[in-house]
């Protein structure tokens, strides 16, 4: 079934809401430390298959494996424990809570663990030192820039020691300047840290940064 | 859960917080005042009886002769036999009981409302002892007087006097200043009961239409178990026949005619509304606030929080705010008893249980107990309405971090 490099595998994945097919018996499998860029118009289906290859979303048909184990037929809150060891989540409008601070918000994930408030902000501190936001510790997102939030969202994303990055258009609502630097960062993290990464993207240029690119078109993957 | 999260969401979102805590603290001191003023009437109810030292009076109408000389009985107590006396005491839940006869006595110069009191029974007139102002307290086995010093004062009567009452003779040891005193069970002259039992039962008058034997008397002071008053009161009726007159804080607190003392289904009603009104504004408050961060619950939800995770946090945050809510309640319930302590109430005294002859100048008159209202906030109420805020709280943030924690991160995270 799958290559034991394989850390991401999708066998015949389909997904449907009503009468609409948004992804179309998609097969693709990711290794151990690549990054592949999806690429593809708005509405092709992408964000759909991230969400079902992370666990967020149960297809309609088809199977999925992550790090060896299948979450198709898991439970929420299976997945939701699963995805708190394996998977880290960086999303377009970055996500951050509100109310939270920067170091807070990079320890969400750890909240629900047993584990000192000093551990959750030396982890959180170390990660957003890593991101050149040691002096932003403190302050509330609403006080941060696009660029700050999304290096926030990183950080919270690798708090696990998660084996595998899914960011879904993470440069979407920045300019192109710090859309480069975010971009840079990812880059960093999978050449120098071995991380792997299914980035989704509407921008070509973005996904050329990748080990590989897949491209998609009306809920299928083309190559 | 995690408090700082908590304590984080709770002072963040100041305007969420407040209208919330307001909301359900408005409605718990709601519950309180309610609870606290049928307390109060109730308390204050119970003081013309509290004063005499009983639970329950006891009376019985009658006759009167048609000519008024000498002892006679008011119409409104006439003979209580010592049978009866003794089959009543013999009721279970009777604790204690006090002994009284109430006489009008006319003797030619003058009218006398004379009343015979077991000196130191705790249970009736003896109270009376705390009012004397001149001279002192009536001792056992004397045939001895106390007299009301306005009566006194009308008639020019003097410590050391001898008064003759129904043709005998009384020392007079003492005055009495019985106006803060009870309204019921007063007399311009106190004897002991004894004498005023042999006046009675040397009275042919009085024996020409309520026969009166040595042991006899015409009031009773009871004293009985708090949950047993109504039924006590209902087998002494069964005793002395449905027209005895027998008086309990519930009949005080008929006559009082207030809606907190008139039923304990309208403060029960009352109470339900508030805490329904209360539980709609925490609900509607706490659910806008959950709906707003439905995103956010996704992103909890997507990072690794199970569904107990983030039930367990909402149901903290609604907790504290059930608590704050009700801490703040009592607070207002409290400022709201302070002032409702300076109200007074009047407390109607039937007419039967006033001693004055209504044919007497101001004997006709509408008699009342006036009191500040007994407004006191007991420990256990405020316990149980911190409790019940609390409770509401919680379940209000079990109920709603149920539904919300239901929701699919993917559903809300894809409209970016």
């Amino acid at each position: 079934m799958n290559n034991k490099s394989d850390i991401l595998v999708g066998i015949d994945l389909t997904k449907t809401y009503g009468e609409l097919e948004v992804v179309k018996g998609v097969s693709l499998a990711v290794r151990e430390g690549e990054f592949v860029s999806l690429v593809g118009k708005s509405g092709c289906g992408k964000t759909t298959l991230l969400s079902i290859l992370s666990g967020l979303e149960h297809p309609t048909h088809g199977q999925a494996f992550l790090t060896g184990k299948e979450i198709t037929g898991a439970s929420e809150d299976e997945l939701a424990l699963f995805r708190r060891e394996n998977v880290g989540f960086i999303f377009q409008s970055f996500n951050l809570i509100p109310t939270l601070s920067a170091w807070e918000n990079v320890a969400l994930p750890l909240f629900p663990m047993q584990m000192s408030e000093a551990e959750r902000r030396r982890r959180a501190t170390e990660l957003l030192d890593q991101m050149e936001l040691s002096h932003r510790l403190e302050h509330l997102p609403a006080a941060l820039s696009g660029g700050e939030k999304q290096r926030v969202a990183i950080a919270r994303a690798l708090i696990n020691h998660p084996k595998i990055v899914f960011a879904d258009e993470p440069t979407g609502n920045l300019d192109t300047a710090t859309g480069d630097a975010i971009m840079a960062i990812l880059n960093h993290l999978h050449r120098q840290k071995g991380m792997t990464i299914l980035m989704v993207t509407h921008e070509p240029e973005l996904a050329k940064t990748a080990d590989r690119v897949l491209r998609m078109q009306d809920g299928e993957v083309l190559s | 859960m995690n408090l700082r999260y908590v304590f984080k969401e709770l002072t963040h979102q100041k305007r969420r917080t407040v209208i919330s805590v307001l909301g359900l603290s408005i409605g718990i001191a709601l519950f309180v005042i309610l609870n606290v003023l049928s307390l109060a009437y109730r308390e204050a109810a119970r003081a013309p009886l509290k004063e005499v030292g009983a639970d329950i009076t006891v009376q019985r109408p009658g006759n009167v002769p048609q000519e008024l000389t000498g002892a006679v009985f008011p119409c409104s107590a006439v003979t209580i036999s010592e049978e009866e006396i003794e089959d009543i005491k013999a009721i279970p839940g009777i604790r204690g009981m006090g002994k009284a006869v109430l006489l009008w006595i006319f003797d030619p110069n003058r009218a006398w409302i004379v009343l015979g009191i077991e000196q130191n029974n705790p249970v009736g007139p003896s109270i009376l002892k705390n009012f004397i102002m001149e001279g002192r307290y009536l001792e056992t086995g004397k045939p001895e007087a106390l007299v009301e010093a306005a009566y006194a004062r009308q008639f020019s009567i003097r410590l050391g006097d001898n008064v003759n009452v129904a043709g005998r003779p009384y020392p007079v040891v003492g005055l009495i200043d019985a106006s803060h005193a009870s309204k019921i069970a007063v007399a311009n002259l106190y004897l002991p009961l004894s004498e005023a039992q042999a006046i009675a039962a040397a009275s042919k008058n009085l024996q020409s239409v309520s026969p009166f034997a040595g042991e006899d008397v015409n009031l009773l002071f009871i004293r009985a178990d708090q949950d047993r008053i109504t039924a006590v009161a209902a087998a002494i009726k069964g005793i002395l026949g449905e027209k005895a007159t027998v008086a309990t804080p519930e009949s005080f607190l008929k006559l009082l005619g207030s809606l907190f003392a008139l039923s304990d289904k309208f403060t029960l009603a009352a109470s339900i509304i508030a805490m329904i009104i209360a539980i709609l504004i925490a609900f509607k408050t706490m659910a806008g606030n959950v709906a707003e961060r439905a995103r956010e619950i996704g992103v909890m939800k997507a990072v690794g929080w199970t569904h107990r995770n983030v039930t367990m946090q909402l149901l903290a945050e609604s907790v504290i705010q059930g608590f704050a809510a009700g801490l703040l309640g009592l607070l207002i319930a409290l400022a709201a008893a302070f002032a409702l302590g300076f109200m007074t109430v009047n407390i109607p005294i039937p007419w039967e249980m006033s001693p004055t002859p209504h044919f007497l100048p101001g004997g006709g008159d509408p008699l009342f107990k006036t009191l500040r209202l007994p407004v006191h906030i007991p420990l256990s109420l405020a316990a149980f309405a911190l409790l019940l805020s609390v409770i509401i709280g919680g379940l209000t943030g079990a109920l709603l971090g149920r539904h919300i924690s239901k929701i699919k991160p993917s559903e809300v995270l894809r409209h970016e």
